[in-house]
């Protein structure tokens, strides 16, 4: 609980965040004023230099365990990336929330949305993985689902697609709490 | 119901999804066509024996099919169903080669999702894309829908007619829901002329 209050506080100094898959865009995300640095790629059994980095940076590491190599998206890849340091772990597999919790880090659930009908089976499915946070993906397309996404009770981050500030903005106003960017135009912005 | 010799199948403006339910109602002020997906095997074989029109199939969602090239095959030959949406690039191809439509069928939840989903996949005339969901079309730049061979259809979450009438002027074709399908037939009668132009404008084949 307090490590998502810790995240949720960094959330609203900047609600934009970095999203990265590289070392140069993690030289960038560095530089910027994201608070939190999602790490979308890299090989997760050698992660823990670049964790390093961001805490020494003074800012949280959101680690994607299904995206980032060499680590199975089981509970012994969940204890690995804590134990290097990953303040917060994002998957699509809903079974490894309360692990992720367990570990005392923040458990981000990322949800994909592609057809109507999984917004219909969406809420089942969180109700019983309690996430901490959600992500929807694609992220940008949040405005125009306001009237048909239900309320799960839990922080939304939006991510995917959301490039400018125009998106950005429609994107916080649909009710995203915050986002998640590959755009290093947008890290930093959007103070709460 | 096979056609004794595939002509290559235009793709209507619209096409609307069929699980399975209530039969689908045509609306006449749309240039629409009938796809099929979240419904069984034994229902796709009675809708296409009973249906007219264009009709489209999701490979990857009907159950008790297999998604391979074996059932585009049985698709296209013995029920007649010449546009074919598949996740595997290689089935697209086999469709297209066989004088049908082939559609890849690519997940957009992200740019970097997007390249890795249309990597390898060759240009070959008669296949062509499916964005899923296809709302994020908009927001695509014009260098991401140039990466996407055409036809193009949007596919997925386009719950408004907004969102319909926004990427029917980007691409060729958009899946819709019978509730959207016909709030759109309703604006098109309603409605200026672009509109209605953007309804019935002709598809591109290729």
């Amino acid at each position: 609980m307090r490590a998502t209050g810790e995240f949720l506080a960094r959330l609203e100094r900047s609600r934009c965040c970095a999203a990265i898959v590289s070392d140069e865009q993690l030289d960038l995300a560095l530089a910027s004023r994201t608070p939190i640095v999602f790490v979308l790629r890299g090989n997760g059994l050698a992660l823990g230099p670049c964790i390093r980095r961001i805490h020494d940076a003074g800012k949280l590491a959101a680690v994607h365990l299904d995206l980032v190599n060499g680590v199975r998206a089981d509970p012994r890849g969940v204890e690995w990336l804590a134990q290097l340091g990953a303040d917060a772990i994002i998957s699509s597999h809903g079974r490894l929330m309360p692990v992720i919790r367990n570990e005392g880090a923040v458990a981000i659930l990322r949800l994909l949305l592609s057809r109507r009908t999984h917004l219909d089976t969406a809420f089942t499915a969180v109700s019983r993985a309690g996430p901490d946070i959600i992500e929807v993906l694609p992220g940008v397309i949040l405005p125009s689902l306001a009237t048909i996404m239900p309320d799960f009770g839990v922080p939304l981050l939006a991510g995917g697609f959301v490039r400018t500030e125009a998106d950005a903005e429609d994107v916080l106003a649909a009710g995203a709490a915050g986002i998640t960017t590959s755009a290093p135009n947008l890290w930093g912005m959007y103070a709460a | 119901m096979r056609p004794d010799a595939w002509s290559r199948p235009v793709l209507p403006r619209v096409l609307i999804a069929d699980c399975g339910g209530d039969p689908i109602r045509l609306p006449p002020a749309l240039r629409a066509g009938i796809l099929l997906r979240d419904i069984d095997v034994g229902a796709v074989v009675r809708r296409a024996a009973s249906s007219e029109g264009v009709m489209a199939i999701d490979l990857d969602s009907v159950r008790g099919m297999a998604s391979d090239e074996e059932a585009a095959e049985f698709v296209m030959d013995t029920l007649g169903i010449g546009v074919v949406f598949t996740r595997r690039s290689h089935v697209a191809e086999h469709v297209a080669r066989r004088g049908g439509l082939g559609l890849l069928h690519a997940l957009a939840f992200d740019s970097t999702g997007l390249t890795r989903a249309l990597d390898g996949s060759a240009a070959v005339a008669g296949r062509g894309t499916v964005v899923s969901p296809g709302a994020v079309l908009p927001h695509m730049r014009p260098s991401e829908l140039e990466q996407l061979a055409r036809p193009i259809v949007a596919y997925g979450l386009l719950t408004r007619v907004a969102d319909a009438l926004d990427c029917l002027e980007l691409v060729e074709c958009v899946v819709l829901r019978q509730d959207v399908a016909d709030a759109l037939a309703d604006t098109a009668r309603n409605s200026t002329l672009p509109v209605r132009n953007l309804l019935t404008t002709v598809a591109a084949e290729e």
